[in-house]
C-alpha cells in the first residue's frame, strides 16, 4: 500500500485573489472593465476628499488596436488632482494586495483600496503589461514606475523607474486589460453620470474608446465636511478585534541598551549630566508627563534596583514577576542572577503592571471605544460580570469571548458616533438634482444619523418629478458612500422599500415621470455580495429609508395635488372657452337673434377667479 | 290624387299651427339662454329626472310618467358642460329641422353633430340627448323631425294629406298598393283626411299583415291594418293614436302567444316606461285580442317551450303595476302555468287561410264585450 502526502502550501493573498477573481467583481471581461473605472475612479475621488482637495478627475479608455473586436485589450487610464502617492509607497501600494491606507474607520468609498490592485492584478494576467504609475506629491518632481506584480510572492517587481519635472501634483495610474466596451459602455457612461451626481464638488471627464467625451464640470464649490476616524462603538466589535486591540495597548518591556540608556538622560535634560539615583528619581518625577512610555518603565525598572546610569549599563533584566513582586536581573560585573522586592505601593509598581499585564478593563474600554466614559465603563463591568480592575492582559480565550458578547448585548451605550460620516449634504443634493433632471418639483432630506450593529450611518434622498425626467418612474439612482450602484438592483433594499410604496396614495399616478435618489453613508455599507452593488435589507436601514420615502412623497404628494388643481383649473379654462361660444352661437340663432351675446366677460372672469383660488392654495401649502 | 279643398287648407294651417308652436318654445328656451349669457351668467336650466326612481305608474292616465323630481344642468358645472353644449346643437339643429321641414334620423343627428364640432362618442350618447330634448320640450321627437329608423306599415281604405314641403295638399289613399304603405315621416305627418274604416287592426307580423291583405280584411272587416313590425316604432304608436283619437277608430292587437306579444300590446295600450317623459304615445282604449295563452289550449295549437328568458320575462311582468288584473294578469297567469308559446303562424296547422276565416271574426266579435 503507498500512502499518498499531502502537501500543505501557504499561497500569497496575491495567488488567493488570482484565483477568486469573480469575488471582486472580474468575472468576465465586461465587468471587470467597468469594475477597473470604478475602482480607480474612487480611489482618485477619495484621495482627494481626505486632502480637501476639489476633485479633477480624468478616465480614459483606449483600445490598443481598435480594429479588433470585442473583448479586445484597453488601455485605461484614471489621472487626478490628489495628493499622489510618496515614491518609495509605490511599488508596495500598487505592487501587492492587501497594502493600503484605508484601515481606519471611517466612511470612505472603498475600504482597503484592495480593487485597485485586483484591477492591476487582472490586466496584468490578461495581457501581462506593467501598470504605469505616474505620481507627484510636491507638484514639482514626478516618479514614474512600470511596476509587475510576482504573483507567487506577493511582491512588486520595478521594471522601470525615472523622475521628471511638473508643475501639478496628483496621481495617474494606467493599466492594459482586457475588456469588453462595446458591452460595459453604457454601464461606464452611467457610472460616470451618476457619480457626478453624488459628488458634485469633482469635474469628472470621460474620453471613450469611440472617440466620444463626456465632460461633467463642477457645479458646487464646496466639499462637504471631510469624515473623522473614529473609535469603533463597543456594538461593532467582535473577538478578534479586541484581541488585536490589546496587542496594540501592551508594551514590550524595552531592552535597557545604551541607546535606551541615551534617550532615557536625553529626555530628562541630563545628557551632560551626570546625577545620583535620588537626583535622577527627582528629575523624572518634575518631567514625568512629558516623558514617553518606554521612558517611564526604564525610570520605574530604576526605582525598585535603585541604580543611576553608570550602575544601569552593567545590568540586563531578566524577568519581572508581578505576582510575586520580584525582579531578576543579570548582573554583568558579579557574573551572576540577582533578584530585588518590589514594593507594590510604590507609583511605579503600578506602571509596570499596566505594561506588563495591560490597561485595566475600564480603562482599556473608555481609552478605546466611543460612547464609554468612566461611568458607562463601571456599569458595563458590573453587567458583564468583570471586576473594573482587571487586567487585559490576563483575559483567558473564554473571558475575551465573554467580553465581546457582553459588548454585543449591553443596551445603554449611546449610539454611534455619526461624526466619521460624510453625508453629501441637503443642498449640495438638491442642486445635483436641479442641475441633472431640471424638474419641476425637487425635495431633498437627510435623516438623523441612525445604527446598525455599531455601524453608524445616514440616509440621504432626493425625489424629482417632471421636467426632463423620463415616464416610467420612479426611476431609483441608488449610491453607497457617494458609490452609485448600478447592477444586481432587484435585490436591493431601497428597492424594496420603493416597491412596497402605493404611490396611489401620493397622488402619483399613470406613467409618472419622476426620481427617486437615496444615499447611504456608512463606516460599514452592508453589501449582499463582495461586488458591492446591492445593499441587505438590515431593519434599521430599511426603517430610516422608509421614514425618508415617506416624508419626501407627502412633499410630492403635496406637490402634485396643487399641480392636479392648477391642471383642473386649465383644463376647466379650456373647457369653457371651448363650448360657451358655442352655447353662444347656437342659443343666437335658437332665439333668433342677430348678434351673440356677450360672454367674453364671463369667460374672462372665470379665468381670474380660478387662478387667484388656486395661488391661495399655493399659499396655503407653503404654510 | 285629389285637388285641394276648403277643408285641407284648414288642416294645412293645423299643420302650421303646430310648426309655429315648435319654433316658439324652441325659441323661448334659446332666448333664455341668450339672456343669460348677456348678463355673464352660466346659462342653466332644470330637466325631469329620467331615473327608475322618478317614474311612476299613473292609474288615471294609465301609462308611466316621470315624477316631480328635476335636475338642474349649468353650464358652470364642467363636467355638465359637454353635455349641455350637446343639447343646445340638438334644440338648434331641430330648430333648423323644424324651420325647414326636413325630416333626419337618430343616426343622421349622430353625424350631423360633427359638422358643429359637437363630438358624440357614440349613437348611443347622442340618443341619450335627444330623449333630453324630449324631456324638457314633453314632445317627441318626431315633433322635431328626427324620426326612427325601423318602419312599419299600413293598409286600408284611409286617406291622408301630405304636409311636408312638396307635397302640400296632396292626398293619397292609402288601398292603392298591396303592399302596405311604410310609416315615415311624411305619413306621421299627414293629416287624416277620411276613412271609411271601422276598426284598427295593429298586427305583429309583416307575414300575417301580407296574408290579411291578400284576404281582403280590410273591406271583410272594414278595417284599417297596421305592421307594427315587433315592438310598435313611436311613429306608428303616434299614429295609432291619432287613427283612434282624431278618426274615433277602435284599435285591436293581435300578437304571437307568448309574453313579449302580451307586452306589444300592452306598450301600445299604456306606453314604456322608457318613453315616461311622453304623453302623446298612448292608445289607452286599445285592445289586446289575441293570441292569450288560453287561446292555445282553445284553439289545440301547436306550442314551443317557453326559453329560461321568456320565463324571467313573465315573473318581471308580474311586477309590474299594468298587470295586476283583468286578462293581463289572467293570461300571464296562464303562460306561466303552461311554460310554452304558440306563434300567429300556428293556425296554418289548420289551414292558410284558417286565421282569417275563424280566429279573426271571434275575436272581432269578442272585443266588442272586452
Amino acid at each position: 500500500m503507498s500512502s499518498i502526502k499531502e502537501k500543505f502550501n501557504q499561497i500569497s493573498p496575491s495567488e488567493f485573489f488570482y484565483s477568486n477573481r469573480d469575488l471582486a467583481g472580474f468575472s468576465n471581461p465586461t465587468r471587470s472593465l467597468y469594475t477597473a473605472v470604478r475602482e480607480f475612479v474612487e480611489n482618485a475621488l477619495d484621495a482627494c476628499d481626505q486632502k480637501g482637495i476639489l476633485p479633477d478627475v480624468h478616465l480614459i479608455i483606449k483600445a490598443v488596436d481598435p480594429e479588433k473586436s470585442d473583448p479586445k485589450p484597453y488601455v485605461l487610464t484614471v489621472k487626478d488632482n490628489g495628493p499622489g502617492i510618496d515614491s518609495s509607497h509605490i511599488p508596495l501600494a500598487f505592487g501587492t494586495v492587501l497594502y493600503g491606507s484605508k484601515f481606519g474607520l471611517k466612511q470612505a468609498r472603498g475600504m482597503f483600496g484592495l480593487g485597485a490592485t485586483m484591477a492591476i492584478l487582472y490586466g496584468q494576467i490578461t495581457t501581462n503589461k506593467p501598470v504605469i504609475v505616474k505620481s507627484s506629491v510636491d507638484g514639482k518632481i514626478q516618479d514614474e514606475f512600470e511596476l509587475l506584480l510576482d504573483i507567487q510572492n506577493n511582491k512588486p517587481v520595478i521594471v522601470k523607474h525615472s523622475t521628471k519635472e511638473v508643475s501639478k501634483h496628483g496621481l495617474s495610474v494606467s493599466i492594459c486589460l482586457e475588456g469588453d466596451y462595446s458591452k460595459a459602455g453604457n454601464k461606464i457612461r452611467d457610472y460616470v453620470y451618476e457619480t457626478s451626481l453624488i459628488t458634485p464638488y469633482a469635474s469628472i471627464s470621460f474620453d471613450d474608446p469611440k472617440g466620444e467625451k463626456f465632460s461633467h464640470p463642477r457645479f458646487v464649490k464646496d466639499i462637504p465636511p471631510p469624515p473623522t476616524i473614529i473609535k469603533p462603538h463597543p456594538h461593532g466589535i467582535d473577538v478578534e478585534r479586541i484581541r488585536r486591540m490589546i496587542v496594540e495597548s501592551q508594551f514590550e518591556i524595552p531592552t535597557i541598551d545604551d541607546a535606551m540608556i541615551e534617550k532615557v538622560r536625553k529626555d530628562l535634560g541630563l545628557s551632560m549630566k551626570n546625577l545620583s539615583f535620588t537626583g535622577i528619581m527627582d528629575k523624572a518625577k518634575k518631567k514625568w508627563k512629558t516623558l514617553p512610555r518606554q521612558v517611564r518603565v526604564v525610570i520605574a525598572l530604576m526605582s525598585f534596583l535603585k541604580m543611576d546610569f553608570d550602575k544601569l549599563m552593567k545590568i540586563k533584566i531578566e524577568d519581572i514577576d508581578m505576582a510575586n513582586k520580584k525582579l531578576f536581573y543579570w548582573d554583568f560585573g558579579d557574573s551572576q542572577s540577582k533578584s530585588t522586592d518590589m514594593d507594590p505601593t510604590s507609583p511605579y509598581f503600578k506602571q509596570l503592571t499596566n505594561t506588563v499585564q495591560g490597561e485595566p478593563l475600564t480603562t482599556f474600554l473608555t481609552k478605546r471605544f466611543q460612547r464609554i466614559g468612566p461611568t458607562t465603563a463601571l456599569k458595563f463591568a458590573e453587567f458583564a460580570g468583570f471586576k473594573p480592575e482587571k487586567r487585559m492582559g490576563t483575559m483567558t480565550n473564554q473571558e475575551l469571548v465573554n467580553l465581546s458578547d457582553s459588548l454585543q448585548k449591553y443596551e445603554d451605550f449611546l449610539a454611534p458616533d455619526p461624526s466619521c460620516l460624510a453625508p453629501l449634504g441637503e443642498k449640495p443634493l438638491e442642486k445635483g438634482i436641479k442641475k441633472f433632471f431640471n424638474p419641476d418639483f425637487t425635495a431633498v432630506v437627510q435623516r438623523p444619523a441612525s445604527a446598525y450593529s455599531g455601524f453608524p450611518f445616514i440616509i440621504e434622498m432626493g425625489i424629482a418629478y417632471g421636467g426632463d425626467i423620463k415616464t416610467g418612474g420612479p426611476h431609483v439612482y441608488r449610491y453607497a458612500n457617494r458609490i452609485p450602484l448600478l447592477y444586481d438592483e432587484g435585490s436591493d433594499v431601497v428597492l424594496k422599500v420603493v416597491n412596497d410604496t402605493d404611490w396611489g396614495r401620493y397622488k402619483v399616478k399613470g406613467d409618472p415621470p419622476f426620481i427617486i435618489v437615496s444615499h447611504i453613508c456608512s463606516t460599514r455599507i452592508p453589501y449582499k455580495t463582495a461586488g458591492k452593488e446591492n445593499v441587505a435589507d438590515r431593519p434599521e436601514i430599511e426603517r430610516e429609508l422608509r421614514l425618508g420615502l415617506q416624508y419626501l412623497s407627502r412633499k410630492l404628494a403635496a406637490y402634485m395635488s396643487k399641480r392636479g388643481q392648477a391642471d383642473m383649473a386649465k383644463k376647466r379654462a379650456n373647457l369653457y372657452a371651448k363650448y360657451i361660444p358655442l352655447i353662444a352661437q347656437f342659443c343666437t340663432e335658437l332665439a333668433d337673434k342677430k348678434k351673440e351675446p356677450n360672454y367674453k366677460k364671463l369667460l374672462e372672469d372665470e379665468n381670474s377667479f380660478e387662478s387667484e383660488k388656486v395661488v391661495k392654495k399655493e399659499d396655503e401649502i407653503e404654510n | 290624387m285629389k285637388l285641394k279643398t276648403s277643408k285641407s287648407k284648414e288642416r294645412s294651417n293645423k299643420a302650421d299651427e303646430k310648426q309655429k308652436n315648435i319654433l316658439e318654445m324652441l325659441k323661448s328656451h334659446g332666448a333664455k339662454i341668450y339672456d343669460d349669457l348677456d348678463n355673464e351668467q352660466f346659462p342653466k336650466f332644470s330637466i325631469p329626472s329620467r331615473s327608475v326612481s322618478n317614474i311612476v305608474y299613473d292609474k288615471k292616465l294609465r301609462q308611466y310618467i316621470l315624477g316631480n323630481n328635476t335636475a338642474l344642468r349649468s353650464s358652470r358645472n364642467s363636467s355638465q358642460l359637454r353635455s349641455f353644449t350637446q343639447l343646445m346643437w340638438l334644440a338648434f339643429f331641430a330648430n333648423r329641422l323644424t324651420k325647414e321641414k326636413k325630416s333626419s334620423t337618430l343616426r343622421d343627428v349622430y353625424y350631423s353633430s360633427q359638422a358643429f364640432a359637437i363630438e358624440f362618442e357614440d349613437q348611443s350618447e347622442s340618443d341619450n340627448i335627444i330623449v333630453d330634448l324630449e324631456a324638457i320640450t314633453s314632445k317627441p321627437r318626431e315633433d322635431f323631425h328626427i324620426f326612427p329608423e325601423e318602419r312599419s306599415s299600413i293598409f286600408g281604405d284611409l286617406t291622408i294629406e301630405y304636409t311636408i314641403p312638396g307635397y302640400e295638399g296632396k292626398t293619397m289613399n292609402l288601398s292603392n298598393h298591396p303592399d302596405g304603405y311604410s310609416i315615415g315621416p311624411s305619413l306621421t305627418t299627414a293629416e287624416l283626411v277620411d276613412t271609411s274604416a271601422e276598426i284598427v287592426i295593429a298586427i305583429e307580423k309583416g307575414g300575417l299583415f301580407t296574408r290579411f291583405v291578400e284576404e281582403q280584411i280590410d273591406k271583410k272587416f272594414k278595417s284599417v291594418i297596421i305592421n307594427t313590425g315587433g315592438q310598435a316604432p313611436r311613429s306608428t304608436r303616434t299614429l295609432l293614436k291619432r287613427l283612434h283619437d282624431e278618426m274615433k277608430l277602435p284599435v285591436i292587437v293581435l300578437t304571437d302567444g307568448d309574453v313579449y306579444g302580451e307586452h306589444i300590446a300592452m306598450v301600445i295600450k299604456s306606453g314604456s316606461a322608457n318613453a315616461a317623459h311622453l304623453r302623446e304615445l298612448t292608445v289607452p282604449d286599445a285592445k289586446w285580442v289575441g293570441v292569450w295563452a288560453t287561446d292555445i289550449e282553445k284553439y289545440k295549437l301547436p306550442t314551443i317551450p317557453m326559453t329560461e328568458s321568456d320565463i324571467k320575462r313573465c315573473y318581471d311582468l308580474q311586477k309590474d303595476p299594468r298587470y295586476q288584473d283583468g286578462i293581463w294578469k289572467k293570461e300571464l297567469d296562464v303562460f306561466l302555468r303552461l311554460k310554452r308559446k304558440a306563434e300567429l303562424e300556428a293556425f296554418s296547422k289548420y289551414g292558410l287561410t284558417n286565421i282569417t276565416d275563424k280566429y279573426l271574426p271571434q275575436k272581432l266579435e269578442l272585443a266588442k264585450s272586452l
